[in-house]
Parts: structure tokens; C-alpha cells; sequence
């Protein structure tokens, strides 16, 4: 019986049939595979070439689904990440519920750092590269940039109060915030006495038909303000906000109808 | 015998790794179902490699036809779908009006537009690698300016 050498075994063999490999004794005889008999080994060399290949067809047949399944597990890892990178992360919400419809109500969750990234792309009309060009006609001649940049550079106080029989307004700046509050007054005539059934006069009572709170952190303003003449700075705006710690009520609009939200936190979504 | 072995498995791993291929990008799932009497059942449900692939064989011409009008919303649609694929199981938008409800949100690495009400309900599932290839093949496919 012919025994292969070690100078005869080729290297694809070496790399796929280790257990069959025979070393070579110094006394010239080989020992023996307590596992394979010659007649075996023979039939292994005669099937070289395919059944390595055979095998890994196979194997790869039994591996392809896990493939589909390791993207299910991608995904499912990409979700916890998410869940336990939510904590840090900063959303704005806006709700707005509106009672004269249906009770439509619109919920919208943005996370800020996406937004950061979104809105640069965004090349349209006058936002462009994050930023958007303001024109003093369209908001009636005032110039608010100017505005902006009086309440930045003042110190803390009440820079507006108006009162008036069918507004109160309210600017002021209060520990580093711009804070601004919009009261719309309305009337309802309502009978003035009872008692009294010969005059049966009816007189004009107030209420508050809307109220709107407006509450932006000055570093937020400020980001505003950092761009160029005539524009606003949103992305600035938006890392600002994204910045600014803890839970925010950024504007609050109450009125008969509707109430409009917009805040800020870590959750991803609404309450 | 061993050849038709042999050839059995060849085919069967070609079409095994064909199938991985193909539905590596998720699939894209469409339903929409009128409440009417009569009313239309569709329901599909496609692998989103195939949409990429497709796009191979619209000719030059139609596709620059898209580009000039995707030039404006490609680079949004490229980077909202990268950022998406960050926050997956995420509702962004909900709209209740009455009976009628619509929600964006996104399920997994899948966008997800739900619209229900009384007349019908229409569900698309997009996998956002499909939109992110498809917006990079129509963009490798613009004519050098």
C-alpha cells in the first residue's frame, strides 16, 4: 500500500482535509489515522474537488436565512439603541386641537437633530441653507431683527405692557428667556339685574377669548440673530434649542376654538 | 445520480441566494381597501430591491425627465431618509379629523403612511434603503453639466 507523502499533499488539501493529512515518521512509517482507513482516504481525495464546494453550497443554504434574520436583529438593535439614546436626545412637539371641527387634532413629534440636518437641504423660496431671508414690508414695516437684537442686549424687565379693551400684551425678559403674552379680549352681553324687570338692559361683559404664551430662551435669540443682515439663523436656532436643557413650553395658544402647543423634551412622543 | 445531486443543490442555493438577494432591503407593502360596495382590494406586497433594479431599464431620457424635477427635492428626501432610519418605531405626524386619521411614522427601517376612515384605508410601507438607492441611482444617472 502506497502511502502519500507530505511533499505530495497539496496545499487546497491542506486547507480542506486536515484530519486526512499523514505526517511522515522518521522511521518512514506513517502512523495511521485512528479514523480513517485507506480505502477512505482515497474515496476523500477522489471527491476533492467537489465536496468542499458541495459543503459550502450547503452551509451557505443553511446560513442565507440567517442573513435575512441578522437585518431583523440590525433593526431590533438600531430600536434599542434608539429607546436608551431617547433620553438625550431633544424633540420638539406641536399639538394643535382644534374644537370647531370634529375635535381635529394634529400631532407632530421632530426630533431636533434631524431637523438640524433637514433643514439645510431644504432650498425653497426664501429659506435657504437653513436660513430665512425676512423682508421689513412683510411684517409691516417693523424691523425685527432690531427688535430682537434691543431685547437681547437690555437687561431683565418689562419691555411691553399695552393694555387696551381688546388686547393686553406683554414683552418682557426674565431670567434669560424672552418671555411674550397675547391676551385677545371678547364680549358677551349678559342681562345686568334681575331685580330690576323695568330697565331689562343688557351690558357688555369681557372675557378672554385667547390667550397666547410665548416663552424662547435668549440663546436661542441670539442663534436667530447670527446671521446675516436680513436673515434668521434657523439651524443656529434649532442647535440652541437642542442645547437648552430640561422640558420647555416654547409657545401655548388657548382660545375658544383651538389650543396650540409647541414644546420640547426628551420623549419621542407626544402626551 | 450525484450530477443531479449536484445540480439540485447548485439551483436550489442560486435561487436561495437569489431570494436573500432580493428581499435584503426589506419589502414594500401597499394595501388599500375601499369600503364601498364593489370596492377595490389591493394589496402588495413587493421585495424593494426590485424597484433599484427596475429603475435599470427606464430609459435615459424619462429619467432625466425625473432629474430636473429632482434636483429640488433629492438631497431633502436622501438626508430625511438617513435621519430617519435613526429614530425606527417613531410616530413624526397624526392627524385626527373626526373618523379620518393619517400617521407618517416609522416601523423598524420602514416609513409607514397610514390613512384610515370611513371610505378607506390605504397602508404604504417603504424599506428607507429603497428610497435612498433609488435616489442615488436617478442621481448617478443626471447628465455631467
Amino acid at each position: 500500500m502506497r502511502v502519500a507523502r507530505a511533499s505530495e499533499v497539496t496545499a487546497a488539501e491542506e486547507l480542506f482535509s486536515p484530519p486526512l493529512r499523514i505526517n511522515i515518521e522518521d522511521d518512514g512509517v506513517p502512523p495511521r489515522p485512528a479514523h480513517a482507513s485507506p480505502s477512505l482516504r482515497r474515496n476523500a481525495m477522489k471527491n476533492f474537488p467537489t465536496r468542499p464546494a458541495s459543503i459550502a453550497l450547503a452551509g451557505a443554504l443553511l446560513l442565507a436565512p440567517l442573513s435575512l434574520l441578522s437585518s431583523d436583529l440590525q433593526a431590533q438593535e438600531v430600536i434599542v439603541t434608539s429607546s436608551s439614546s431617547s433620553t438625550s436626545e431633544r424633540w420638539l412637539h406641536v399639538r394643535v386641537i382644534d374644537t370647531n371641527h370634529k375635535g381635529e387634532t394634529v400631532r407632530v413629534n421632530v426630533p431636533l437633530e434631524m431637523a438640524e440636518k433637514v433643514l439645510p437641504a431644504i432650498n425653497k423660496d426664501r429659506l435657504h441653507s437653513g436660513k430665512i431671508q425676512i423682508n421689513h414690508n412683510d411684517i409691516e414695516g417693523v424691523d425685527l431683527k432690531a427688535l430682537l437684537e434691543a431685547v437681547r442686549s437690555s437687561k431683565d424687565g418689562e419691555y411691553v405692557t399695552v393694555q387696551s379693551n381688546d388686547n393686553d400684551v406683554r414683552v418682557a425678559k426674565q431670567a434669560g428667556y424672552m418671555v411674550v403674552h397675547v391676551t385677545e379680549k371678547g364680549f358677551k352681553s349678559s342681562k345686568s339685574d334681575k331685580s330690576d324687570k323695568s330697565a331689562d338692559k343688557s351690558e357688555e361683559k369681557s372675557y378672554e377669548r385667547s390667550r397666547v404664551d410665548v416663552k424662547i430662551p435668549m440663546k436661542v435669540v441670539e442663534a436667530l440673530l447670527s446671521a446675516g443682515k436680513d436673515e434668521l439663523d434657523l439651524v443656529a436656532a434649532l442647535r440652541a434649542l437642542s442645547a437648552h436643557g430640561g422640558d420647555t413650553e416654547l409657545v401655548s395658544v388657548k382660545s375658544d376654538d383651538s389650543t396650540v402647543r409647541v414644546w420640547l423634551d426628551s420623549k419621542n412622543v407626544s402626551d | 445520480m450525484m450530477i443531479l445531486a449536484k445540480l439540485a443543490l447548485g439551483t436550489a442555493s442560486t435561487l436561495m441566494i437569489a431570494g436573500v438577494y432580493t428581499f435584503r432591503e426589506g419589502t414594500i407593502r401597499v394595501d388599500v381597501d375601499e369600503h364601498r360596495e364593489g370596492g377595490a382590494h389591493v394589496h402588495v406586497w413587493a421585495p424593494a430591491a426590485v424597484v433599484p433594479m427596475a429603475l435599470h431599464f427606464v430609459p435615459d431620457d424619462k429619467i432625466r425627465e425625473v432629474t430636473d424635477h429632482a434636483n429640488e427635492w433629492a438631497p431633502l428626501v436622501r438626508i430625511a431618509a438617513k435621519e430617519l432610519r435613526k429614530y425606527p418605531n417613531t410616530t413624526f405626524v397624526e392627524v385626527e379629523d373626526g373618523d379620518d386619521h393619517v400617521k407618517v411614522s416609522t416601523v423598524g427601517a420602514k416609513v409607514q403612511v397610514d390613512v384610515t376612515n370611513p371610505q378607506e384605508n390605504v397602508h404604504v410601507t417603504v424599506p428607507l434603503a429603497m428610497v435612498e438607492d433609488v435616489i442615488a441611482q436617478i442621481a448617478a444617472r443626471q447628465p455631467a453639466s
